[in-house]
């Protein structure tokens, strides 16, 4: 077990799945995007390069492009770069990928990992902010990773890669640089279980992708105030872990959704439908969702954070519950 | 499997022209892989390269079986709108006899033929149109979506220029395996206007891909003009791109047969796609709300009897039937007896009959089962 940076963490399940499997292929460069975790790819790019395509600006056919293959039998990894770009492929990942495998009634697999940063970065303005996870979500066939530790990005990422069902891992820009126990041999997380990443009676917050660092920071701020927060993280979306979930709201009997995507129609709205439905008895005061805005995100730093559904506005949303 | 194709791998040189006909009927051996068998062990073999009696029998089967998805829809009303292959039958049954059991399809909705000429199983692919549990895709896929991966099928998208795109996948998929065989897609002439066309073409082009480009191009979308390019002619979109292009008559099966010889080659050869474009004149049903025989019931005595030739449509059926011309060629150049032509016929629909009959005989799927199989 050695402390590593989710950037490496990742790039290991890449290598470890490239190492055992000769025909893994890639699809993307520039893995890990632009900043300062960037340069943590070298192990890959050293040893696998040549296993890496370099497309040109096509989301939809590249999409095709990985999609066609992996029902060929090429185990696949796609990496898009913004989530914004996917929409660009909505018509591949939704209507080839999502439905192969029920539509030809068990005949094809389509073994593919999608990878891609989601989320508000610091002057993506109205283009390059995208949060399309929930959007997603609402399509059936597709398999949902949402990491938020080094630990269970290279062990979900490995899992999603070794399933033959087609993967969108919707990754965050901030968590790159974010440090953890990181075992050295491949192991893989199961999809499908959520984390309790702090355990609370008061209240239970779940959130999702870098939101669950937000989540964690605001639990911290309202122990010094003696609320004692859980936070569930439920890693994946699909398949979602509604045990866990149900099982942390009905022992608190309150909960918070956060994310960074809008809330109209949210993963937020989906947990708290989750509560309506199965935790209805044992809730203590209505569900709060802290979430984006309808807004479309603007360009001018203030702006933008004031729409971020941060700590400030998480511990907000948590004493209002409690009021 | 494809005894034609083995051939062709092969390389064994076989005369052009000479006809190669073993006995009534293809009789395939039996195949393993868990497939069923709806009309007995007695299937039709897809044709081999230069079997042009062969080939004349497959574009029977593909033609006979589109009337027979008329008579299911005639008498299954909620069956769905259907997108016929009839006419294009020259085209298709020409390009699968240049192709090994190995190469891989992305197909568009206009796909009946296509599987049925590579020896999916006609029972199985009615049952499917039928919605029922031993159809192809186990009812999932419907007329739209017929799938069968035995026989190479890896997909069909009724989303307009999504096989296109998909098939490129295939290619790189091959490519990356060290795989000598190819991808095809076939599309209308329509489809180039979707952008994803464009854009696949390039990947393509840029990865020196194995991909034959097939494009069945029957001109007209009811009474518009289904492609609406801007470019003077659909070939100068690929040879933009470097993609080399091959037009053919896509009503002449002999000239198909050719083309899909020369572009087969070119892909296998590591030289990169090519684009096949078959011209076709456009069947007078393809267009249709209500499951009509705007044409008739298929008549094959009329490739010797043209004086019968009569109707509204008599001119598409004298000019522009493949099947038509092609059994008079072969009756014509002594290649076929008239005789022997009818028995490959009724062979054809004796099989269709049994095929039929199991479709009709077999459940829906049980509405228990609908969460099952959504991911792999």
């Amino acid at each position: 077990m050695t402390k590593k940076f989710y950037a490496q963490a990742l790039i290991e399940a890449l290598t470890d799945m490239a190492e055992e499997n000769p025909g893994f292929a890639l699809i993307g460069r520039g893995i890990l995007g632009h900043g300062g975790q960037a340069h943590f790819d070298k192990p890959l790019m050293e040893r696998f390069g040549d296993r890496i395509t370099d497309p040109p600006t096509s989301e939809g056919a590249v999409a095709s492009m990985a999609i066609g293959a992996a029902m060929a039998g090429t185990r696949m990894f796609c990496h898009f770069g913004t989530a914004s770009f996917t929409l660009e492929a909505v018509n591949q990942l939704v209507h080839e990928a999502g439905v192969a495998h029920s539509m030809s009634g068990g005949q094809i697999k389509v073994p593919l990992v999608f990878h891609m940063y989601h989320g508000l970065r610091r002057g993506g303005a109205g283009q390059h902010s995208s949060s399309p996870q929930s959007m997603y979500a609402n399509n059936p066939g597709l398999q949902m990773i949402m990491p938020t530790t080094p630990r269970d990005a290279k062990g979900m990422l490995r899992a999603a890669l070794k399933s033959d069902s087609p993967t969108l891992y919707i990754d965050h820009g901030a968590l790159l640089g974010t440090e953890g126990e990181v075992p050295d041999d491949p192991y893989e997380v199961l999809l499908g279980k959520a984390d309790i990443r702090r355990e609370g009676s008061d209240i239970s917050i779940v959130a999702t992708s870098r939101a669950v660092l937000w989540a964690v920071e605001a639990a911290e701020r309202l122990a010094a105030e003696g609320i004692d927060a859980e936070v569930v993280d439920p890693r994946s979306i699909v398949p979602l872990d509604t045990e866990t979930i149900v099982a942390s709201i009905r022992k608190t009997g309150r909960l918070v959704c956060v994310e960074e995507g809008y809330q109209m129609c949210s993963i937020g709205s989906e947990i708290a439908a989750l509560a309506a439905e199965r935790a209805m008895d044992a809730l203590k005061a209505p569900v709060a969702r802290v979430a984006r805005p309808p807004v479309p995100v603007p360009f001018s730093p203030p702006l933008e954070e004031a729409m971020m559904p941060g700590p400030d506005r998480i511990v907000a949303a948590v004493k209002a519950t409690l009021a | 499997m494809c005894e034609g194709g083995r051939a062709h791998h092969r390389g064994e040189v076989v005369p052009r022209r000479m006809i190669h006909y073993n006995g009534p009927i293809n009789s395939r051996p039996r195949r393993t892989r868990g497939r069923r068998f709806s009309v007995g062990e007695r299937m039709i073999a897809p044709p081999a390269a230069q079997d042009r009696a062969g080939i004349l029998q497959c574009m029977i089967l593909m033609r006979r079986f589109e009337e027979e998805v008329l008579r299911i829809a005639q008498d299954h009303p909620y069956v769905g709108r259907q997108h016929l292959h009839i006419g294009h039958e020259a085209t298709g049954a020409a390009v699968v006899s240049r192709l090994t059991p190995d190469d891989l399809f992305h197909t568009t909705h206009r796909n009946h033929g296509y599987l049925i000429a590579r020896g999916a199983d006609p029972g199985r692919a009615f049952a499917e149109i039928m919605g029922r549990k031993d159809g192809l895709n186990g009812g999932r896929g419907g007329p739209w979506h017929l799938c069968d991966r035995a026989s190479g099928f890896l997909s069909t998208s009724a989303m307009v220029g999504g096989s296109v795109g998909l098939a490129v996948g295939a290619g790189f998929g091959l490519k990356t395996q060290g795989s000598n065989a190819i991808a095809i897609t076939h599309f209308g002439d329509g489809t180039l206007d979707e952008g994803i066309c464009l854009e696949a073409l390039n990947l393509a082009s840029i990865f020196s891909l194995p991909v034959l480009f097939l494009c069945e191009n029957n001109a007209k979308e009811g009474q518009r003009p289904s492609s609406m390019l801007a470019a003077k002619a659909l070939r100068d979109l690929p040879e933009a791109l470097q993609i080399r292009a091959i037009v053919v008559d896509g009503r002449d099966a002999d000239a198909v047969a050719e083309g899909a010889k020369d572009a087969v080659a070119h892909i296998r050869g590591g030289a990169g796609p090519v684009f096949l474009q078959a011209n076709l004149e456009r069947w007078p049903g393809s267009h249709q709300t209500k499951p009509e025989f705007p044409t008739g019931v298929t008549d094959l005595s009329l490739a010797w009897e043209e004086d019968r030739i009569e109707g509204n449509h008599a001119d598409w059926v004298r000019d522009h039937d493949g099947l038509r011309a092609f059994a008079k060629t072969l009756v014509e150049d002594g290649s076929l007896s008239r005789e022997r032509v009818l028995e490959m016929d009724r062979e054809v629909l004796e099989l269709l009959a049994k095929a039929r009959e199991f479709a009709e005989a077999s459940p829906y799927p049980d509405p228990g089962s609908l969460m099952t199989g959504v991911f792999a």
